[in-house]
């Protein structure tokens, strides 16, 4: 019996040693983590930036928002999961100061009509910017599978959560923002 | 990468589905395993039912704790179906507490649950890997070689490939265990314990998105070796109460029917 436990103590320790050997060398040449520097619409990546125009035609280069927490949402018209948390997203633009916060709402417009687009505007009453992808360029960039789509991007611009699908909640949205308006400077 | 399916406006989380399948066909190798080990099945399915429930209602009530002011005027969402409204770390810990005090009630024996359970979280990990899969979650690292997959704008290891195979062989690991019979209890969950813990460490390195220490230290591959650790040293210290191969004693012979 002794002999069978010096065994395992010999293999355990062996294991053990390896698998600290292993560690090591992850450390010193593996560092292969994406680091939010390149651009792809996923958790942990860089926000792809976009030039969009709104109804008003003022224009919004996502990459000049850096140092505020952006909160993005895809939608149309005729989704209604869309339009079931659109008054959350409304609530939600007023509970930070826009120096903190950038609220974007970005209408799939190649799969919308913009008379429709202006009325669900008139009847949410919507005063945060209202996006318009008119060629579909945003959402074919985002790689949007599902409306509504939403994305939490801290500071740096990097994607810290994705939502496919809906509708959400506002102290889901709340939770999340705090978490990113926490980290600011 | 398959992270939703949308049925008109329905967007079905195929991860969460994949999951749901995994705990049920992780739940019936178990029960399977269970009843040919004369272990009451019944209590395995409510012990996992209870370790469920809890843990959903604990990841729930730990998103909310975590941000309190985000909850205070409505206080009626925590009851809200969104899925995203959830602490996995939370929902560990309380689902893992419920059914460690489901088990302290019931008085069911440590390990002979703990290896119940073992086949079923073999499946379940397999299915872990699946998800992954399908959401793109746990990616891989940037990488040159021959076998490397076009994913995230990059060439990355197909690290969620390499998850479902480790689980594949851990699970394959607790399959050879299970056919000897002279184990004691234990030692299958704590086998496909460090199988499982050995393939974390391993296949960690591979990942993309790990979450990382300063020095390049990864958090996850450290837990994994302290937890391989412990579980090297009990099983160490279960494989005692193995009985040592004896070669046929003839002074036990009885002298009357002997030659």
């Amino acid at each position: 019996m002794n002999s069978y436990r010096r065994k395992w103590n010999w293999i355990s320790a062996g294991i053990l040693l390896l698998s600290a050997v292993w560690i090591g060398l992850t450390a010193a040449f593996a560092p292969a983590t994406t680091g939010g520097d390149t651009p792809f619409p996923r958790v942990g990546f860089s926000a792809p930036d976009f030039d969009l125009s709104g109804l008003d035609g003022s224009t919004v280069k996502l990459s000049n928002y850096r140092g505020r927490v952006v909160f993005l949402n895809f939608w149309a018209s005729w989704c209604p999961p869309c339009r079931a948390e659109m008054p959350a997203i409304q609530k939600l633009s007023s509970v930070y100061p826009p120096e903190q916060v950038a609220i974007f709402s970005i209408n799939a417009t190649n799969q919308d009509n913009l008379e429709d687009v202006q009325a669900f505007i008139v009847e949410y009453g919507l005063t945060f910017p209202v996006l318009l992808d008119i060629d579909g360029s945003v959402n074919r960039k985002y790689q949007i599978q599902a409306l509504p789509s939403s994305f939490f991007i801290d500071a740096k611009g990097e994607i810290r959560k994705v939502v496919i699908g809906g509708p959400l909640t506002e102290a889901m949205m709340r939770a999340e923002i705090a978490q990113l308006v926490e980290e600011l400077p | 990468m398959l992270p939703v399916i949308q049925i008109g406006p329905l967007v079905l989380q195929t991860p969460f589905l994949i999951l749901i399948v995994g705990v049920w066909l992780g739940l019936t190798t178990s029960e399977r395993y269970a009843r040919h080990q004369a272990y009451d099945a019944n209590h395995l399915s409510d012990l996992v039912l209870v370790g469920l429930v809890a843990g959903l209602l604990g990841a729930r009530l730990s998103y909310a704790a975590l941000q309190p002011a985000a909850f205070s005027g409505n206080l009626l969402s925590i009851l809200s179906p969104t899925p995203t409204m959830l602490d996995p770390l939370g929902g560990l810990v309380v689902g893992i507490l419920a059914a460690v005090i489901y088990a302290q009630r019931k008085q069911l024996p440590l390990w002979q649950t703990l290896d119940a359970l073992t086949p079923g979280l073999a499946v379940f990990f397999i299915a872990l890997g699946v998800a992954n899969l399908a959401s793109g979650e746990a990616f891989g690292a940037t990488t040159n070689l021959p076998w490397g997959i076009n994913l995230w704008g990059e060439t990355r290891h197909p690290a969620q490939i390499y998850e479902i195979l480790g689980a594949t062989a851990s699970a394959v690991v607790v399959y050879r265990l299970q056919l000897a019979k002279h184990w004691p209890a234990g030692v299958f969950f704590l086998g496909w314990t460090a199988s499982t813990a050995l393939m974390r460490v391993f296949l960690e390195t591979f990942r993309g998105g790990s979450l990382m220490w300063p020095g390049g230290l990864r958090p996850a591959q450290i837990g994994a070796w302290l937890i391989l650790a412990v579980v090297l040293i009990i099983l160490g210290k279960r494989w005692q109460a193995v009985p040592a191969p004896t070669a046929p004693d003839t002074a036990t012979i009885d002298p009357q029917v002997g030659p």
